[in-house]
């Protein structure tokens, strides 16, 4: 549910845990991203930074200079002036990447699984197809690139985005691996729960993988002017394209990452509006499939 | 400039206070667990308090100094040496070049500290020179100290002399049983009665799986409320899962029945709940007790963190050294 009044909840002596509701819901996460832009933009004495998570916004604060209290009236004081939900409207930029769906290096990754941890574990592509009711592996490529995702949060490893699709006739879900992965490759694109996600580099990992970008979401070395800045790529509000590709273009797109040439595909000039979106979801029928 | 011999275990550049602010991007602060200790080594040679200096950990490192400059060591007792001569700890020594400091294993504590006059002359990225191991970010080349390596010293006005006063210095347990304080919160709701009792009066044994990311305590099972139990789907199966959510620091995450202490190297979301929270006060702690030692909790509310926190914060300045 959504909450009528959000919970204030403490973490320590330095976090609140601004809490929205208990689902699974891209409308809490607005609430959560529309506050810590609110946040950021007013002069609250003693606000070090936020999070925003899916149904939640973590806030840190600086105890010397605000109280835990006086720092809930604040929040409170101004999520009253912000108005509902649709009201909210954020600058998203569109990241759009070449990918390559059942692809043979998460292949790879999953027989590895199998022989190791699982011998019964179900082709992820077919399993994720099976448990959704999509007739098969290419149905799951067709509907999982068929929506922009939005960039809920971002954690488990610096730069792994959580991403939630706008369009909600691609939603599926699918649970977990049990036991998780001890490796995933860089770049996998996978799922768990309802959020797909993109590894930033080879980590351990519990999602369900069907496709891999060779686009770096992550450079220390700073190869590409859109990590001068930053060293990962994304920021909550964000919004992610997966494009497929052909192995051919797969292998031309890591050519021109190796060689440096490579362009990113960063749109910017657009701004998410939750009213705009509310408006668009209200007239699809939500049972189709692409 | 420093020359690192030996790099002892996994010794890492630290500044204080991390790298802040990019939380929301999944990076963790990072800098020294006992900042307590770290501070105050930094006062001790005239740096600013969060100049960059080394944390080592259970076993120090072997250091040749390149030039003339003062240090101080503190934090866990490593027996530090100086061309063999033992020098004291919590206070400022002159060194010259070519002289070699040896730290050994911790043998109270689990953490020693080094600041040199000037500061580690380390790059920052993201505004920090904090080490994070596990991704390659931050210190000389985003990884531990290797041997062999050169660290480059900023410029300092060190004296040697300068004490931290007795009573000023964290007292470390001497019985292996460590008191740390614990804020009920985000989550205590899901946990029951007998729960938070239970919470807090077990000895939690540290394992020895701990490190900068997170501390893993053996214990008890823990109990739930119907919150735990009776809740929307897409929480997750385990009563102590949740919708995804931000961790706070000191975080005690409950991943299944297993208690881990998110700290300064930990995840910044995840969909565990978080009952308890170990206020920023009582971190030192955690940076001095090593595994198979024990934690035992008390229960402090938000205001008494804070007034420890401002009270933590006023003894890491001038006030404690004495000359």
């Amino acid at each position: 549910m959504i909450f009528d009044e959000p919970n204030f909840l403490p973490g320590g002596d330095r976090y609140i845990t601004v809490e929205f509701g208990n689902e699974m819901n891209l409308e809490l996460n607005f609430m959560a991203q529309g506050l810590a832009e609110a946040l950021e933009k007013s002069s609250i004495q003693g606000l070090v930074e936020t999070a925003p998570c899916f149904a939640t916004l973590l806030v840190h604060y600086e105890p010397r200079e605000i109280s835990f209290g006086d720092m809930v009236k604040e929040i409170k004081h101004l999520m009253a002036s912000l108005g509902s939900s649709e009201e909210i409207e954020m600058a998203s930029r569109l990241f759009t990447f070449e990918t390559l769906y059942l692809d043979p290096w998460t292949k790879e990754c999953i027989d590895d699984y199998r022989e190791k941890l699982n011998p019964d574990k179900e082709y992820d592509p077919d399993f994720v197809a099976r448990l959704n009711g999509l007739e098969d592996r290419h149905q799951l490529v067709r509907v999982h690139s068929g929506t922009e995702y939005w960039v809920a949060s971002l954690g488990f490893w610096p730069g792994l985005p959580f991403l939630q699709p706008l369009d909600p006739r691609a939603m599926i879900t699918c649970p977990k691996y049990n036991p998780p992965r001890t490796w995933t490759p860089q770049g996998t694109v996978g799922m768990g729960g309802s959020a797909s996600a993109i590894y930033p580099v080879a980590t351990p990992g519990g999602y369900q993988l069907f496709g891999r970008t060779p686009v770096p979401i992550w450079d220390t070395e700073k190869r590409f002017e859109v990590f001068q800045g930053d060293i990962v790529l994304f920021q909550p509000g964000d919004r992610i394209k997966f494009q497929p590709v052909s192995r051919e273009a797969y292998d031309e797109a890591e050519r021109r990452i190796k060689d440096g040439s490579y362009i990113y595909n960063i749109i910017e000039y657009q701004k998410f509006s939750v009213r705009n979106y509310k408006e668009w979801i209200a007239k699809l029928d939500h049972s189709e499939r692409f | 400039m420093l020359e690192i011999v030996k790099p002892g275990l996994e010794t890492s550049i630290q500044d204080f206070p991390g790298r802040i602010g990019y939380w929301n991007q999944g990076f963790p602060p990072s800098g020294p667990m006992d900042s307590w200790s770290f501070r105050l080594a930094n006062i001790l040679v005239s740096n600013e308090i969060g100049a960059p200096g080394l944390e080592a950990q259970f076993m120090g490192p072997t250091i040749k100094f390149q030039k003339d400059g003062v240090i101080a060591v503190t934090g866990a007792n490593m027996g530090p040496k100086l061309d063999g001569e033992e020098i004291p700890m919590w206070q400022s020594v002159a060194v010259t070049a070519n002289q070699t400091l040896v730290m050994g294993p911790a043998l109270f504590g689990a953490r020693g500290y080094l600041a040199i006059a000037g500061g580690i002359d380390a790059p920052k990225w993201l505004g920090s020179a904090s080490t994070f191991h596990k991704a390659s970010v931050g210190g000389l080349d985003g990884n531990a100290l290797k041997a062999g390596q050169v660290l480059p010293v900023g410029d300092g006005h060190g004296h040697a002399g300068r004490r931290v006063k007795e009573n000023c210095r964290p007292a470390f347990a001497s019985d292996k049983k460590w008191q740390i304080e614990a804020v009920a919160g985000p989550n205590d709701d899901w946990i029951d009665t007998d729960g938070h009792k239970q919470f807090l009066a077990t000895d939690w044994k540290l394992e020895a799986r701990s490190d900068r990311t997170g501390y893993r305590l053996e214990g008890p099972d823990w109990t739930f409320t119907q919150k735990a139990t009776d809740k929307p789907p897409e929480n997750g199966e385990f009563p102590s899962n949740i919708i995804d959510h931000g961790y706070p620091m000191g975080g005690i995450n409950l991943c299944g029945q297993k208690p881990i202490i998110l700290v300064n190297d930990g995840p910044s979301m995840g969909g565990f709940i978080v009952p308890y929270t170990v206020p920023s006060a009582a971190f030192w702690k955690l940076g001095q007790i090593k595994p198979n030692e024990f934690l035992c909790f008390k229960r402090v509310n938000v205001e008494e963190a804070q007034t420890l926190r401002v009270a933590l914060d006023d003894r890491c300045t001038e006030s404690s050294i004495e000359t």
